[in-house]
């Protein structure tokens, strides 16, 4: 009887796996990226960066808000951190619900027109959202989650030597045995990652998947069950009656003196102007695991503080530390190269099963392959590789597109989708391991020649930013050689056995960009 | 290769079965996990806010348990029966809630 | 302290290797004696075991605990690709990587 459950749950395994697999492919690398989300958004905007966050950068923000939304009925200072040195601005004008946002240029102190582009966020929106309407990417996104959770949990049952083929692996094995070998390892090595990001990537969306219980306990009432499980103070109500705005600059001060460490993060104002007006000081998350609301609020009018919240019950709690592993906020660069690296070990893992799944199938020179194959390679291909030509080209669109262009931040996204459809196309007209080899190629120039676009186009090159230890921009410029290298090297592999038929293609290059 | 056990399995698994399996997993795993989260709120002596919390954080383990449940269940029947059982026994823990 | 743990994690999974009838005779050639297996297992758990120290010494009990995690996913990986594509490396990181983190160890302290 053992054995068959067990082959029940291979079979699980294949198709939890296949079926949501490149859309999981997509959500890993995306995700992974927007680790470096922060790192992204300042590399796509050199010259706003700032690095300042204390009283001066709060009261800078402040005047400008004043400035472009004077009569808005909530604003909102996001303030710069190391990882993410951009002071953001939201304001809601008054009959919206919708919070605008701009991002605020330290040169003149005024919101930045010119180089609009989405950033990092791009990556981090796409991750769970799809670029589809929200309701719909994040459902989608949710019940891709949840197949990959039963399709790791099945997996772990499949795999019967898991102790006795912990080192193996057999690059030169014929066939699908390599990539099961990778598949493998690439599985059992980062398990506690694959199931921890898995599981609270679900947690994060967990009230939208499962809201009945708090639909039951609140009697449908959202708000209240948010107010109660992190404490946050209600939503105060405008008075209708004009008062000036007291001094931001105090509160900062005394929010510093009382999280030294961490700082402030959010500075929120609620109907400024008015008699009502509310300041939160929110803290900054930077330095602990578990991410916690908590908030200083203050009187609008006199600066009076109000109350200090925040929740430290147990399963609340809980909750805030799974965040804390799945954003991965905290600035430990150590920590988070090691997040980064398990990020790409989990794309690697997605995109070695997809392989695997047509190596395993393919059939030998003489016979015909049917559409259901051919289908699964080119969505293969498309995905593997053309995902990542499309995330380099999203980077050179952010260099090459005219500053002022109109909807520029939508041009950057439409030459990524370009880009993507267009590496499904080639996939499409070009089977087997060249079409592997061109794309690996394209891969590789476009990371391997970024840098040098970034050189032409702004004052933030590798000459100018590894002298002056600007290790944000130089990473990131270094991080595009290193993947470019990587896909030259999976380039000339791939190219060197283009001859070869598929079925025996070797292990190298999702293990060279995996780990 | 394939051992007689499993080609017995598979043989149940012809499209109304299998397809009724997964309808079960999808919508079967979504319900039962929907009606712990309920059945945690209502029945656990915490704070409420702390109930649901834990309601929410069960729902998916329990979800994921379904799936596998029933992809290894011996026939489609049997993976909805052992659906019903705990389905029934989480909706009267919610209908006896303490009001 | 991090190059330290990673050296103790790498070493450890080398000894846990050593005690696996095939990696052995890849590594050092013929199978491992009943003694020789109990020793590998012993000192390979042990020094998985150690490797939690440094990361939280230097990160404390919470973000080492996930250091630590992280750390030992990366030195199984460098073992794998060590001893696939450079078997008489793998044997020498292990006395090397141990020994390199202390140095730093020592270095900064």
């Amino acid at each position: 009887m053992k054995h068959g459950f067990r082959q029940c749950m291979a079979w699980l395994h294949t198709w939890a796996g296949l079926i949501p697999g490149w859309i999981l492919f997509a959500v890993f690398l995306t995700g992974t990226a927007a680790y470096y989300r922060g790192e992204i958004s300042a590399w796509t905007r050199p010259d706003l960066r700032m690095e300042d966050n204390g009283p001066e950068a709060a009261m800078l923000g402040l005047r400008e808000l004043q400035r472009i939304a004077p009569d808005a009925t909530g604003w909102l200072i996001g303030l710069p951190t190391s990882s993410d040195p951009l002071l953001r601005l939201y304001w809601r004008p008054p009959g919206e619900r919708r919070f605008r946002d701009g991002i605020l240029d330290p040169a003149t102190g005024r919101v930045a027109e010119a180089g609009r582009t989405m950033g990092g966020e791009f990556f981090y929106r796409f991750h769970f959202e799809l670029h589809m309407p929200p309701i719909w990417g994040r459902w989608l996104v949710g019940l891709c989650a949840m197949s990959m959770l039963v399709a790791i949990i099945s997996g772990i049952i499949t795999h019967r030597r898991i102790f006795a083929d912990f080192f193996t692996f057999r690059p030169g094995k014929a066939g699908h045995r390599s990539w099961l070998d990778a598949h493998n390892l690439l599985a059992v090595l980062a398990l506690p990652y694959h199931l921890m990001i898995t599981y609270t990537g679900l947690l994060t969306l967990m009230l939208m998947y499962m809201p009945w219980g708090m639909q039951l306990a609140y009697k449908g009432d959202q708000q209240a069950f948010i107010a109660e499980a992190l404490s946050i103070a209600p939503p105060p109500r405008p008075a209708r009656q004009a008062a000036p705005l007291t001094d931001l600059a105090p509160l900062v001060a005394e929010a510093l003196r009382r999280w030294p460490e961490t700082g402030v993060r959010r500075i929120g104002i609620s109907f400024p102007g008015d008699a009502n007006a509310t300041i939160v000081l929110g803290r900054g998350d930077r330095h602990e695991l578990a991410i916690r609301r908590r908030e200083l609020v203050f009187s609008g009018t006199t600066g009076e503080l109000r109350l200090a919240t925040g929740n430290d019950a147990p399963a609340v709690q809980t909750v805030g530390v799974a965040y804390g592993l799945h954003f991965a906020r905290f600035e430990l660069p150590f920590l988070h190269v090691l997040f980064f690296l398990s990020g790409l070990a989990g794309t690697a893992m997605v995109g070695t099963g997809l392989v695997m799944w047509v190596a395993k199938r393919a059939p030998k020179a003489t016979e015909r392959r049917h559409f259901g194959l051919r289908l699964v390679e080119t969505l293969n291909l498309g995905t593997i590789f053309g995902l990542p030509i499309a995330m380099l080209g999203f980077f050179w669109a952010n260099r090459l597109l005219p500053g002022m262009l109109d909807h520029r931040p939508d041009w950057e996204i439409r030459i990524f989708f370009a880009l993507w459809l267009g590496a499904y196309l080639h996939a499409a007209l070009r089977p087997g391991r060249r079409g592997w080899a061109e794309q690996a190629g394209i891969a590789a120039l476009l990371g391997l020649l970024l840098p040098a676009v970034n050189a032409a186009t702004t004052r933030h090159h590798l000459g100018v930013a590894l002298p002056a230890g600007d290790w944000l921009m130089a990473g990131m410029d270094l991080g595009f050689l290193g993947f470019g290298l990587a896909f030259a090297l999976a380039a000339r592999r791939l190219w060197q056995g283009a001859d070869r038929p598929v079925a025996t293609r070797q292990g190298g290059h999702l293990r060279e960009r995996g780990i | 290769m394939v051992s007689a056990a499993f080609r017995a399995r598979m043989r149940g698994w012809r499209w109304p079965g299998l397809l009724s399996r997964i309808v079960a997993a999808v919508l079967g795993g979504y319900a039962i996990g929907a009606l712990v989260s309920v059945a945690c709120a209502v029945l656990l002596p915490l704070p409420r806010s702390e109930a649901v919390v834990i309601g929410m954080m069960l729902s998916f383990l329990a979800y994921a348990g379904v799936v596998l449940w029933v992809f290894a269940a011996r026939t489609a029947w049997r993976a909805w029966a052992g659906l019903l059982a705990p389905g029934l026994l989480l909706a009267a823990s919610w209908a006896g809630r303490p009001v | 302290m991090a190059p330290l743990a990673f050296g103790l994690a790498y070493a450890g999974f080398l000894a846990l290797a050593l005690a696996m009838d095939r990696h052995h005779r890849d590594l050092l050639g013929g199978v491992p004696s009943r003694m020789g297996r109990l020793l590998f297992r012993g000192g390979g758990w042990m020094l998985l075991g150690l490797s939690i120290a440094p990361c939280c010494a230097l990160w404390g009990p919470s973000f080492g605990a996930i250091a630590w995690c992280g750390l030992l996913t990366l030195a199984a990986f460098t073992l794998v690709s060590l001893t696939t594509y450079a078997p008489r490396a793998a044997l020498l990181a292990a006395a090397l990587l141990p020994a390199l983190g202390l140095a730093t160890w020592f270095r900064l302290s």
